[in-house]
């Protein structure tokens, strides 16, 4: 299961131990949409799709809340970036399920009570 | 025999072409998303968690086209995302035919009846409906997670078939998939009349909601040996005899991750079809600025180390076939016989 859910929220202050490229790194890896804070204070609110250091100026690339882009920014010009939007990876969609096949089978055979979770592909 | 000649000669040549070029790095399969929404949330499946404005955008036909005519691969499969939720989805097709390119478009077939019913497609000996099942109805529904969608897919599967459609199936594979049941899952796949199926472990994508089946190598050989060992004559699968025999643990390959590349809305995505570890903006850069050497088994990549799905292997096991005259004659013998 993804990390998501404990990045969600996360408002870190670079430098403190924390550095850009990490941050920009689990912003890259996180599925929900983030505040990239600039340098000269504004902000973009969107999702980060890729980000590349491996150039002479490295940059992260998003599309904004309203789905316009691609943006790129440079590494220099960020100052930090918020995880303010949902992890659409947090949800187990999967165990739902499991509880749903779990308590449609219990309605259908109340005298057998709880029958063990169906293991997967089987 | 299940892949038609006339597609297996434009393989074969394709290759042949390439290895008489020098080209030590070509795509076999360009593996085109041209969205990421979907009607269903699989629980093994990594692809759609997005949030809502990029599960709202898709690429246009103009950018599709662009990224086959940039990387020019003989067989151009789409998946998803669902593309027959894809709102050019036919044009695509017709667009993708007329340059004579082998099409598989794998779909969950929920909506394949209503758009057959549409005219969205005419039949092409270029163009193949690859609908996604993992079994048979029970399996199926709990894999996808919603039930009724194992008889929607099957309805479609009927329909397309009658409107003289090519049809294959490719299944993914977890852990505790009853091999038996799969057995009866493949009789129940020749009985519809489909072409061939393709069957492959699925990818333990971090993303993906259930974590907890994603077979690793030894459980996948024994799985794949179990269901392959005695194959009924009249299973056809859809893909390379050599690339089942490495699901069986016969055969050893090195993954190729830039034989199936993969161009979505994002751009070209690194390193595979699997993966994301970034976007590049051309074909070319892709292939250029990617370090390959950090995939695969032997890069020593965690990520790589249990990964054995078709996307990189498959392209392995063909490239195997022509390299020398050993792995054609295997790859012939296996076709031949049917036995793997």
């Amino acid at each position: 299961m993804t990390d998501g859910a404990a990045l969600e929220g996360w408002t870190p202050e670079i430098g403190k131990g924390v550095p850009l490229e990490e941050v920009i790194d689990k912003a890259f890896d996180y599925r929900g949409n983030v505040t990239v804070v600039k340098t000269d204070g504004s902000e973009t609110v969107g999702y980060v799709f890729n980000r590349n250091r491996d150039v002479a100026v490295p940059f992260v690339q998003m599309f904004d809340a309203d789905g316009a882009g691609p943006i790129s920014i440079r590494y220099a010009d960020i100052r930090t970036i918020r995880f303010t939007g949902r992890d659409t990876a947090a949800g187990s969609s999967y165990a739902a399920w499991l509880r749903a096949k779990e308590a449609a089978k219990t309605a259908q055979h109340p005298e057998k009570g709880s029958d063990p979770a169906p293991s997967r592909g089987a | 025999m299940s892949v038609p000649l006339s597609q297996m000669w434009a393989i074969a040549s394709y290759v042949i072409r390439q290895k008489l070029a020098g080209r030590e790095r070509y795509p076999l399969v360009l593996m085109l998303e041209p969205l990421f929404r979907c009607n269903l949330a699989c629980a093994g499946c990594g692809k759609i968690q997005y949030p809502a404005q990029i599960l709202r955008k898709h690429l246009t036909v103009e950018q599709c086209l662009a990224a086959v005519d940039e990387c020019d691969p003989p067989v151009v499969s789409i998946p998803g995302g669902e593309p027959l939720m894809y709102p050019e989805i036919g044009p695509l097709v017709k667009a993708l035919v007329a340059r004579k390119k082998y099409v598989y478009l794998c779909t969950n077939a929920i909506l394949l009846k209503q758009k057959l019913e549409a005219g969205l497609f005419e039949p092409s000996k270029y163009f193949s409906f690859s609908v996604h099942l993992d079994g048979l109805r029970a399996e199926h529904d709990e894999a996808v997670c919603r039930d009724g969608v194992y008889v929607d897919a099957v309805e479609g599967i009927k329909e397309a078939l009658r409107r003289g459609f090519r049809v294959t199936t490719n299944s993914t594979l977890f852990d505790g998939a009853d091999a038996l049941r799969m057995r009866e899952f493949f009789d129940t796949m020749m009985d519809l009349g489909v072409e061939g199926m393709m069957i492959s472990p699925g990818y333990s994508y971090s993303k993906a909601p259930d974590q907890e089946h994603f077979l690793r190598t030894q459980r996948a050989h024994d799985l794949f040996s179990t269901l392959l060992s005695n194959p009924k004559r009249r299973w056809k699968f859809n893909q390379s005899p050599l690339f089942l025999q490495f699901l069986m643990g016969k055969r050893d390959f090195e993954c190729t991750p830039w034989g199936n590349p993969t161009y979505n809305v994002f751009g070209w995505q690194r390193p595979c079809y699997l993966m994301q570890e970034g976007y590049a903006a051309s074909f070319k850069e892709l292939l250029e600025t990617t370090r390959w050497e950090n995939y695969g088994r032997s890069s020593g990549n965690e990520k790589c180390r249990d990964c054995m799905v078709h996307c990189g292997y498959e392209p392995s096991a063909v490239h195997h076939t022509f390299a020398s005259w050993r792995g054609f004659r295997d790859t012939v013998q296996a076709t031949v016989t049917g036995r793997f």
